[in-house]
């Protein structure tokens, strides 16, 4: 009798503590979706990848011509800048990171049309990266805002990969340079071992192996 | 293993173990509650909760750390709050040991932004510890 009432009484506190913490959290979230604060989220969560604008097909249609990047319309110097190739996939401000896919990616490079960032770590990029790519080691930049801030596109968008497969680090990166300031940014999935796969280009220390 | 049950039970080690992963709780819970949306999408990278219910486990799981890491520490509902934490520590366990047995790469979110390390043999380790001091901070004599 003794040991019911005092598991009935586990069970209660039980309940009391998680009950606080519950109605806790939704107060805050529900003062932080209020007009004038900056915290609170949706209530719901949405798949990060499911509203994702895929680029990839959009270049596909392309077929076989290769991105010639930008092109020069003329030697005077009070010429308009020269526009973007059409044949370049082009890389949303969707508000959030879009998915890019292998034949994209390898157009926008060959154009030089977006920054490459590597999401992994330093000595994963010292061995081999995407030419012209910018080390952003995850783990260091994700606590550094202001080195996001920083970095200069040179207008460009910028495609964030890491070591393919299901690495995610990218996509965190990818979140965090949207909200640092970089409003078009896309995540290549496939990453470093697909872009070797496929026979590109590599620079590193590695590269020659 | 009675016997040692019986010395893990002691009083002192008990309370010391309660304040110690009290004290974890309140850290994390107070650096996920900073920056929910962060901790939503490493939720989300866990693969463990439907995608609706994610942000949802994001606004209030890090309240129930902390409300139980302060009831350790205080010493109020001391046996639930440590069997909270022991159940949660266990879970997180068990979420690091699965995604890093399905080859996830990511961070872990263990303590929101603050902690960008990601899954894996060491983090697993940490989990398991600070599992032990939990399921400690549950006994009495």
């Amino acid at each position: 009798m003794r040991s019911t009432t005092k598991s009935e009484n586990l069970l209660a506190d039980l309940a009391l503590l998680v009950g606080i913490g519950v109605v806790l959290g939704l107060g805050y979230n529900t003062l932080g979706l209020m007009e004038g604060a900056d915290w609170g989220i949706a209530w719901k969560g949405v798949d990060q990848f499911g509203e994702f604008v895929e680029t990839g097909e959009t270049v596909a249609a392309v077929e076989d011509e290769p991105a010639t990047g930008y092109v020069a319309v003329s030697d005077d110097p009070l010429a308009p800048p020269p526009l973007p190739d059409r044949q370049v996939p082009e890389i949303p401000d969707a508000g959030r990171p879009v998915k890019i896919e292998l034949k994209a990616v390898k157009q926008l490079h060959a154009a030089d049309a977006a920054l490459f960032v590597d999401a992994r770590e330093t000595w994963e990029f010292d061995e081999g990266h995407i030419p012209g790519a910018l080390s952003l080691p995850h783990e260091e930049v994700i606590t550094d805002p202001e080195r996001l801030e920083q970095i200069d596109t040179g207008g460009r968008p910028i495609v964030a990969y890491c070591g393919g497969g299901t690495c995610e680090v990218s996509l965190t990166l990818a979140n965090e340079l949207i909200l640092t300031g970089h409003p078009r940014v896309a995540v290549y999935m496939g990453g470093f071992p697909e872009w070797v796969g496929a026979g590109y280009p590599v620079e590193g220390s590695g590269a020659g192996q | 293993m009675s016997g040692l049950i019986h010395k893990l039970s002691h009083p002192a080690l008990v309370r010391i173990a309660g304040i110690v992963i009290g004290a974890v709780f309140v850290v994390a819970g107070l650096a996920k509650i900073g920056d929910p949306e962060t901790f939503a999408a490493q939720v989300h990278n866990f693969r463990l909760t439907p995608i609706v219910l994610e942000n949802l486990v994001a606004v209030t799981l890090p309240w129930v750390e902390l409300v139980a890491g302060t009831a350790l520490i205080l010493g109020m509902r001391r046996r639930a709050a440590s069997w909270i934490c022991a159940a949660l520590m266990i879970f997180f366990t068990v979420a690091v040991a699965q995604a890093a047995a399905r080859g996830l790469d990511f961070e872990c979110g263990c303590f929101g932004k603050a902690d960008s390390s990601t899954v894996g043999l060491k983090k697993l380790v940490e989990n398991g510890v600070l599992s032990v001091v939990a399921l400690i901070a549950t006994l009495r004599r």
